[in-house]
């Protein structure tokens, strides 16, 4: 029998790391997660079952990724440093997201706001020193959270390359050495009471499409101020908590800005390449364990007395499923090289047009074919396909969400028009 | 929304009696003031607002007495000539809910097998109409052809195989197979319409009273949607019908099938009509780049677009079906070769517009789209659900094996 790791990806770019990380990760996923995410949906809430795993995977107990980004130094992996980051976060976006792709999102999200601060060239060093106690010493799962939606418009804020955070309505001001923050955010991944640290993308001037006001502030979830809602209620991702927050005069050190003026602007530009990344490794995650779940459906039932793989028409319909998987693998494995080649002097700059529209581009070709596979394999399984006890229903629902995450597909299609038609107005 | 949804997405309305579009306004009426309007409470309260709601619609306003003949203080309504006018009802009920919509589309195509014009089975119609158009809420579903299992040979319906087993047995029939999955509600089911295969491979149609001896329930099935219609599988072990229980005329499993496609295809488009609504008035509010309306943004509009002309085609399709079953003499029956393969394309192609309304359109609305709150996500849901199920196994290829067999005289493919 084909194993799923036969779906192709360009050896050239593994890192070295690869194989070791995905074994343990695999070993996890189907010792602490696969045997109980059936279970989930009715978690979302509570977490009783989610949160064993989730400390499994992140805490110092565990296999401690929750400190992977932070320098040696500090009690980390370093990987902040490594000039293999994006294909090492894709790897383990893709293992995490075959076990469960809501799982992957609040484990990556954790690491997501930590990128502006920790990998190179942009280390702060006093930041990174400050939150490293919160993520290295903890023998349990520590979540953080990038607070970007806003109640007006969520899209708008993503969309820096053309409004400069000119919509965004949550501000920041000095007062002595403290920033006071206001504002009302919607939906960050790791909310409802989840995270321990917020990144809180703001303005320091509202109205302002200048990049220089836009800022990227650390908030403690602690700090006076803060208020969390309720989690959601979604069509699936049960693993993923979302809810309002509040930040009502909330104070913090002049210091927990990520950068300053003009360099918070540009490292938010650089998370969306990160988040557009682990979101293909989610998706194609979720496609290698469609096909596991599918080779048994199509080898043990029958469709005119033979097992439907060796049926031509079907035959036909799971081929394109199968041939999907692997273009997308491919092309996954390529946005994140894309990532890794910032650094080399053929490479781009993570916020420039070119990665942003690229990198979006293939984030939303694989959207697109994970939306398309999964409903075509739903179908395969027929009266068998909305049956949770099959799998692959929770993962159409699941990818649904990705599709529509962090700007959805028209921003995407945004991004990628701009970039390869030098549109100015998008 | 201020324009009726009747005026956007025209249709032919002249197919349609005047009694039946007052009927539709009576179940539109109950779908707006019943769920549409209570959506939340209806979402958190399901298993318990569910049968309410259903017995509403069925006995209250008397959606179940459609199907039965005048006879059987039924409404009359057991001649295809009515087919355009059920689909109407059916979408309005598909706006509300789907899994209300579900469970009344396999009880209508369930009992047109036996009620409908020219093939009334008054034995039958004399046996269940009493027990199973009380003024008690009643559940039927039905077993139909799917998927089989390696190294068990079946016989086939059109290439899916049929589990259930049916010998005579004096004046009974004796029903056997193992975990048989109804198309929804096994759970609740009081009545089992189960496609069976006698032993010389004739395939027939059996009512089975949930209670007969030998009828055994699994455990509960978690799925996608319809969270309402709690199935499971269903084991016959020597289950004794009368004789007359079982339908073996030529056609009638098409019938069912003709029936269900057509039903189920008002429902998804009626449910998709609902999110049309709920997305016309995101697109309107929301604005995007700092300010305009969505719906102002081309490339918004061009998504919309789709999502209405996927609508728009889906009914049209659906109301030509229904008015050729209207009239399906001239086509050999609606259980004839013609009808059948048209129904079951019509019916195919139906589904796939409708989820593809919802997927587009949900692609403007980022998380609103699978938020709980907008109720966008449950019709996403139940069409999928309507139809994987519809598929039977196989996606759509049994389908296109029906239609090559129509178009090209096809003679060994997948039969």
């Amino acid at each position: 029998m084909k194993h799923f790791d036969n779906f192709s990806r360009p050896l050239e770019y593994i890192s070295p790391m690869d194989k070791h990380l995905r074994t343990v990760i695999r070993k996890w996923a189907d010792e602490e997660v696969i045997p109980f995410r059936r279970r989930f949906d009715e978690d979302w809430k509570e977490h009783k079952l989610i949160e064993p795993a989730f400390d499994k995977l992140m805490g110092n107990k565990g296999l401690g990724l929750q400190k992977a980004l932070f320098p040696e130094e500090l009690g980390g992996w370093g990987l902040g440093h490594s000039d293999n980051t994006f294909m090492i976060s894709y790897a383990l976006s893709e293992e995490v997201g075959r076990a469960d792709t809501g799982m992957a999102v609040a484990f990556l999200v954790t690491l997501w706001p930590l990128t502006t601060i920790l990998i190179e060239p942009h280390v702060n060093w006093r930041l990174a020193k400050e939150f490293a106690p919160m993520f290295c010493d903890c023998d349990r799962a520590v979540f953080s959270a990038l607070t970007m939606t806003e109640p007006q418009g969520g899209a708008d804020i993503e969309n820096i390359g053309l409004l400069g955070g000119k919509t965004l309505r949550t501000t920041a001001r000095i007062d002595g050495d403290e920033w006071v923050i206001n504002g009302h955010k919607l939906w960050p991944t790791n909310s409802a009471g989840v995270s321990r640290l917020f990144g809180v993308p703001c303005t320091t001037k509202p109205g302002s499409n200048d990049r220089d006001d836009f800022a990227i502030i650390f908030v403690p979830t602690d700090t006076k101020g803060v208020s969390e809602g309720n989690p959601y209620e979604k069509a699936g991702m049960a693993a993923d908590k979302n809810s309002d927050i509040w930040f009502e005069d909330v104070r913090v050190p002049s210091w927990y800005r990520a950068h300053g003026p003009g360099l918070d602007a540009r490292t938010f530009l650089e998370i969306i390449p990160w988040g557009q990344v682990a979101s293909c490794g989610f998706l194609t995650g979720a496609m290698l364990n469609l096909y596991e779940r599918l080779y048994e459906f199509v080898s043990t039932r029958t469709y005119c007395n033979s097992v439907l793989k060796e049926n031509d028409a079907v035959a036909g319909v799971i081929g394109r499923i199968a041939g999907d998987i692997d273009i997308c693998r491919i092309l996954g494995h390529e946005a994140a090289r894309i990532g890794d080649r910032r650094n080399m002097p053929y490479g781009n700059e993570l916020g420039s047009e070119e990665t942003i529209g690229k990198i979006r581009n293939i984030k939303d070709f694989i959207s697109d074919k994970s939306v398309e596979i999964f409903g075509r394999a739903m179908d395969v399984l027929g009266a068998y396909g909305p049956d949770r006890n099959w799998d692959i229903e929770k993962h159409w629902r699941d990818v649904k969400i990705i599709q529509l995450w962090m700007g959805g597909k028209q921003l995407c299609q945004m991004e990628s028009a701009r970039y390869f038609f030098d549109c100015k107005t998008l | 929304m201020s324009v009726e949804l009747d005026k956007l997405f025209i249709y032919p309305k002249h197919w349609v009696n005047e009694d039946a579009h007052s009927f539709a306004a009576t179940i539109r009426q109950w779908a707006d003031k019943e769920i549409i309007s209570d959506r939340l409470n209806y979402q958190q309260n399901y298993s318990r607002l569910f049968p309410e709601k259903s017995r509403k619609l069925g006995i209250d306003i008397g959606l179940k007495r459609l199907v039965l003949p005048d006879k059987y203080d039924g409404y009359g309504w057991n001649s295809p000539s009515y087919a355009p006018a059920i689909l109407t009802a059916f979408t309005e009920i598909g706006r509300g809910d789907a899994a209300i919509g579900l469970v009344n589309a396999l009880e209508y195509a369930i009992f047109a097998t036996i009620t409908m014009q020219p093939n009334l089975k008054y034995d039958l119609c004399d046996a269940l109409a009493q027990r199973y158009f009380s003024d008690k809420l009643k559940t039927p579903t039905a077993i139909l052809p799917g998927a089989g299992l390696n190294n068990q040979k079946t016989p086939l319906f059109r290439g899916m195989s049929v589990l259930a087993g049916i010998a005579d047995d004096d004046n009974e029939s004796v029903i056997s197979g193992t975990n048989l999955r109804p198309f929804g509600f096994g759970k609740s089911a009081d009545l089992l319409c189960v496609v069976c295969a006698q032993s010389n491979g004739k395939i027939c149609l059996a009512f089975v009273p949930a209670d007969s001896l030998g009828v055994k329930k699994g455990l509960p099935i978690k799925q996608t949607g319809l969270d309402a219609s709690e199935n499971t599988d269903i084991s016959f072990e020597s289950v004794r019908i009368p004789k007359e229980y079982v339908i073996s005329r030529d056609g009638a499993v098409e019938e069912l099938y003709v029936w269900l496609n057509l039903l189920l295809g008002g429902v998804s488009i009626g449910a998709a009509m609902n999110f049309f609504e709920i997305l016309t008035d995101w697109a309107q509010n929301r604005t995007i780049k700092g300010g305009m309306p969505m719906k102002e943004n081309p490339l918004c509009a061009s998504v919309l677009a789709t999502v209405a002309q996927e609508i728009t085609s889906a009914r049209l399709l659906c109301y030509s079906l229904s008015q050729i079953m209207a009239d399906p003499f001239a086509w050999g029956g609606i259980g004839g070769e013609g009808i059948y393969t048209i129904a079951r394309m019509i019916g195919s192609s139906v589904q796939d517009s409708a989820i593809n309304a919802l997927n587009r359109g949900m692609e403007l609305m980022g998380s609103a789209g699978y938020a709980k709150e907008w109720h966008v996500e449950k019709h996403w849901r139940d069409i999928k659900t309507v139809q994987a199920c519809l598929c039977g196994i196989a996606a759509d290829i049994p389908v296109k094996m029906d239609i090559a067999r129509f178009f090209y005289d096809c003679k060994e493919v997948c039969s």
